[in-house]
């Protein structure tokens, strides 16, 4: 595996403990990148630290964390003296809680890491974790700090390794019942629910990553292709987008439904 | 309460049925600052500045542009309304492709929730979307212009409301078997798997995400704290050496199967093993005490 770990660490059930390390599951890295650049000079534009009160610039190695203390009145801390944040979870994930997957609603979920073992002696420990977790369809609820925040953290097996998720802080799931008010509390009505049943049932397929396809990137390499060849000629592609008519509202839902399970029917079977 | 404002207003279509809803921000992530960077010498704040990286001259917004490296310094310039033109005009609908059985959705695609929400005269086809898909249990699948960017999203019932996610596309997600191809398929079995399973169940119970809280920041404070009052700062104890008696044995004592023993000894027959060997000379010495093998 080529990718260098986020984190490295412990992974800890009671007394039991391996060598873990962490991968971020997402990637930007097959996105098509742009750079900044300066139209003028069409130079790179970079980024760097001036001073707020000096304006002058500040050498990378001169930058250095402040702990705000009052105003304008800071206290300074080395990276050395952050790494003895006496919090274990800075280190060792430290499983306290099972609860079953269901528990955990997926709103919660904020960004999910790939973890493995990081040593070869700690490989049944994983594995016996992980199998265990499985065979009790529970996932294992602990703390880890990234980023210099501890978060919550939900650890799920999947297949011979185990997705952590980050979850989301408290304050930061809007409380639902603000946007669902206006909804009233009585079901759909009874009559329609064959109708759309049958509807979603003709509609269901598999899960399939084809699904989320990104046909942009596509059209701006082809994009970026054009120009390349035009070398600097291109003119400014006039394309204004005119929104097309909004459905109307349906009034009978009925009926709408109806057609739409005979549409379903003539296209034949999915 | 102030009435929250949408994000998105617009339609949901499945079949020939079409109801007008609106999108709502579900989820922020909060910034929870606990520093700022200062310039060492002088004690100031620091602040970002955009330059040219040749000339180191200040580059205005307004000149700032994408750029598409095609060779070593050679860009293809694109100026946003061509980068917009990409993306189709937008009909302000979610139009549902198809939906797929709840306990097929990978996760791992997810992005960001929204509050999927009824405009007043749409309700009656908006519920019946949410309490078919809930007997069903699916979830649907829609493309649509979302933020000036082609987006796939998740819709799925959520107490009385909807959610729908927006989902990561293919390439943003590193492939798991990839990520765990190094992993040896091991099978845990027996009376190890038995007592594990055990451990779990001694610690089964309910997660409250309300009531999380951050202890970092107040670990800071004090490491502030001592520091203001010139005393040494403590030292983090050191990551907890894993012990070095079998894995079997490990669990039967974290099972309390047998009783914990006053304190065992460390288990130095184990050394020599083979495989303890290996790792040690792979890893350093900071896991050569991590034999958490069955030696036996």
């Amino acid at each position: 595996m080529a990718l260098r770990p986020y984190w490295k660490g412990y992974l800890k059930l009671s007394l039991v403990t391996c060598p873990v390390q962490m991968t971020p599951a997402t990637s930007e890295s097959e996105k098509v990148r742009f750079h900044t650049l300066n139209r003028k000079a069409q130079h790179r534009v970079v980024s760097r630290y001036i001073d707020s009160v000096t304006g002058e610039e500040v050498d990378d190695g001169d930058e250095v964390k402040g702990y705000q203390r009052g105003e304008n009145d800071y206290v300074l801390l080395e990276d050395e003296e952050l790494e003895n944040v006496a919090l274990e979870s800075t280190k060792t994930i430290d499983i306290n809680v099972f609860t079953p997957r269901d528990r955990i609603e997926w709103i919660w979920l904020d960004t999910p890491y790939y973890l493995a073992p990081d040593d070869p002696v700690g490989e049944e420990a994983f594995s016996v974790i992980r199998d265990a977790m499985a065979a009790e369809n529970m996932v294992g609820i602990s703390r880890l700090v990234i980023s210099r925040r501890e978060r919550a953290i939900m650890l799920e097996p999947r297949d011979k390794g185990i997705v952590l998720w980050t979850l989301r802080y408290g304050d930061e799931v809007r409380d639902e019942t603000v946007y669902f008010d206006s909804i009233d509390e009585a079901p759909a009505e009874a009559a329609m629910m064959p109708l759309i049943q049958q509807l979603i049932k003709k509609q269901t397929v598999h899960w399939s990553p084809k699904m989320v396809e990104d046909p942009i990137q596509e059209k701006l390499l082809e994009l970026i292709e054009l120009k390349k060849r035009a070398a600097k000629k291109a003119g400014k592609t006039n394309s204004k987008s005119k929104p097309d008519a909004a459905p109307g509202n349906v009034i009978n839902i009925m009926d709408a439904l109806r057609k739409s399970v005979e549409a379903e029917t003539r296209t034949g079977k999915r | 309460m102030v009435s929250p404002r949408a994000n998105w207003k617009g339609f949901i279509k499945f079949g020939e049925v079409a109801c007008p809803v609106a999108l709502y921000t579900a989820a922020s992530s909060s910034d929870r600052i606990t520093f700022n960077t200062l310039n060492r010498t002088t004690g100031n704040r620091v602040q970002r500045e955009f330059v040219d990286s040749e000339s180191g001259r200040t580059v205005s917004r307004e000149d700032q542009v994408k750029g598409y490296e095609i060779e070593n310094g050679q860009y293809i310039i694109l100026e946003p309304e061509e980068v917009a033109a990409t993306v189709p005009s937008s009909d302000k609908t979610l139009s549902i492709e198809a939906f797929i059985p709840c306990s097929e959705v990978d996760d791992v695609y997810f992005d960001k929730p929204y509050y999927l929400a009824p405009d007043k005269m749409g309700a009656d086809a908006y519920k019946l979307l949410r309490d078919g898909m809930k007997r069903a249990k699916v979830a649907a699948i829609a493309k649509t212009v979302l933020f000036r960017r082609l987006r796939t999203v998740l819709i799925r019932p959520h107490g009385k409301g909807l959610i729908a996610t927006t989902l990561n596309f293919d390439y943003e997600v590193r492939s798991s078997a990839k990520a765990f191809d190094d992993i040896p398929d091991m099978k845990i079995e027996g009376e190890m798997l038995e007592l594990a399973k055990h451990i779990i169940n001694t610690k089964a119970g309910e997660f409250d995400t309300r009531a999380f809280d951050d202890r970092y920041e107040k670990a800071v404070a004090e490491l502030v704290k001592a520091k203001l009052e010139g005393r040494t700062l403590p030292k983090r104890k050191a990551a907890p050496k894993p012990k070095t008696s079998d894995l079997l044995e490990v669990l039967r004592e974290s099972a309390g199967v047998v009783a914990a023993r006053p304190k065992p000894a460390p288990a130095t027959r184990n050394r020599g093993a083979a495989r303890g060997k290996t790792a040690a000379v792979a890893k350093g010495s900071k896991t050569t005490s991590a034999q958490q093998r069955r030696t036996g």
